[in-house]
């Protein structure tokens, strides 16, 4: 009778991983089931424009410490149509490798001039585009000198759709060794922004992040397609 | 198309990855964890039994697992859930959504909603239930679903049924106290794993 999907696996080295994650394999969800475990976000979102700059704190405002970069992308279900009007959070570290949240002790450099998230709701064809600063990398357990590299947290929300990622840089000497880089295997390469040139002196570079969501989660009722 | 082609023409996923321990507290601020009252000040609600819920995440150690962000889905009273399938339909309550998001900082959460009810239009109708969904430092997204202690439809549920028998009790949630106004109280404690681990479904194989 029971049927089981994947089992969760540990990410190496990160002691969270190891206090939180279920031992026992996943179970399926039975067809009868499956269509409530698919979560509708009401469509309520508003958002400034201005939340899309990370470079600073408000519109007149001095811009952060670092190198300023464009990441735009493409919210897609997989199989390539668009996921639209879904409301995108963004949240990385500054340029000295420390988060403005209240519970970062790392006591690394904080940068007056950057508040470290941002919001914006993607189009019609599933496009978004913020600008943020490179961020810094950081030495997430010192006993074992492990290094998070650097990268971008994504949250994706409104309608049925939502995922939470992150997107990481090539060539990052810690990438190797980060514990859900290990487990992401040969599909990291999905999880990389795809560096761009930018003509002019406004942005260090561009990356192209494409976003594919997976499962049923995507849009709502895909019984045609599965 | 024949299925087969199109499992060939897919996109490879972006994969998933933890939320990390600094969720942005701020991007909660309009969050909600009182599904009765959407807005604050008008004479509108959702209708049907008032319950209050009270919970915990814990980890393996049977500590408090905090920074957790959590998400609930319900259906309404009459068991039917707000999606674009159900804009024409009679039963759906235009005060309520069904939708709740909160970051817990230690790892408690109390939900002010409404009992779900039971949508028996369906072939396999299903018990009254809640989907809670997890995302936090260390793993991917863990789904489960809640369902009340002592309601009869729990033994026909076909999710109940797909899981061993002695695991159903630990997705119950249990009718412990009253508030003042006869509110009645339910509690779970949720264990992302050891023992008592609580069941979860895999969202994407399914």
């Amino acid at each position: 009778m029971t049927k089981y999907g994947r089992t969760l696996q540990i990410g190496p080295t990160d002691l969270t991983s190891e206090k939180r994650t279920p031992r026992h394999p996943l179970h399926l969800i039975p067809e009868a089931a499956r269509a409530s475990f698919v979560p509708y976000a009401p469509y309520d979102f508003s958002v400034l424009g201005s939340e899309a700059d990370m470079t600073r704190l408000t519109p007149g405002r001095p811009q952060a410490d670092g190198d300023y970069i464009k990441i735009t992308g493409k919210i897609t279900d997989q199989y390539g149509r668009p996921i639209k009007n879904s409301m995108i959070e963004v949240w990385n570290a500054n340029k000295y490798g420390r988060y403005t949240h209240i519970e970062d002790f790392s006591g690394l450099q904080l940068d007056p001039n950057f508040l470290g998230t941002g919001r914006m709701i993607s189009d019609d064809d599933g496009n978004y585009e913020f600008w943020t600063v490179r961020p810094g990398q950081y030495l997430a357990l010192p006993d074992i000198s492990r290094w998070r590299p650097k990268h971008i947290h994504f949250s994706i929300r409104g309608g049925s759709s939502r995922l939470i990622t992150q997107m990481y840089f090539k060539n990052d000497p810690h990438n190797d060794r980060d514990p859900m880089r290990i487990l992401m295997g040969d599909n990291f390469e999905q999880n990389i922004g795809k560096q761009y040139d930018i003509e002019g002196d406004e942005f260090d570079c561009g990356y192209k992040f494409d976003i594919v969501i997976g499962g049923r989660n995507p849009t709502f009722f895909e019984n045609d397609l599965t | 198309m024949p299925h087969s082609d199109r499992k060939i023409n897919q996109l490879k996923l972006t994969n998933e990855d933890t939320l990390g321990p600094y969720y942005p507290i701020s991007l909660c601020d309009n969050d909600n964890m009182n599904m009765i009252k959407i807005h604050s000040g008008i004479v509108h609600k959702a209708t049907g039994e008032k319950i209050i819920i009270k919970g915990c995440i814990k980890d393996k150690n049977g500590s408090l697992a905090h920074g957790c962000l959590l998400e609930f889905w319900q259906a309404n009273e009459h068991g039917i859930y707000r999606s674009p399938d159900e804009e024409n339909n009679d039963k759906i309550d235009p005060w309520f959504t069904g939708y709740a998001r909160h970051r817990t900082m230690d790892g408690n959460f109390k939900l002010t909603t409404i009992k779900p009810g039971v949508n028996n239009d369906l072939d396999m109708p299903r018990a009254p239930n809640i989907t809670l969904t997890i995302f936090s430092d260390g793993i991917m997204r863990l789904v489960t679903q809640l369902f009340f202690d002592g309601e009869e439809s729990n033994e026909t549920d076909p999710l109940l049924l797909s899981i061993p028998k002695e695991m159903r009790k630990r997705l119950l949630l249990k009718a412990m106290t009253r508030a003042d106004d006869g509110t009645t109280i339910y509690n779970i404690e949720i264990n992302m794993s050891g023992e008592n681990e609580t069941p979860f479904f895999d969202d994407l194989l399914s």
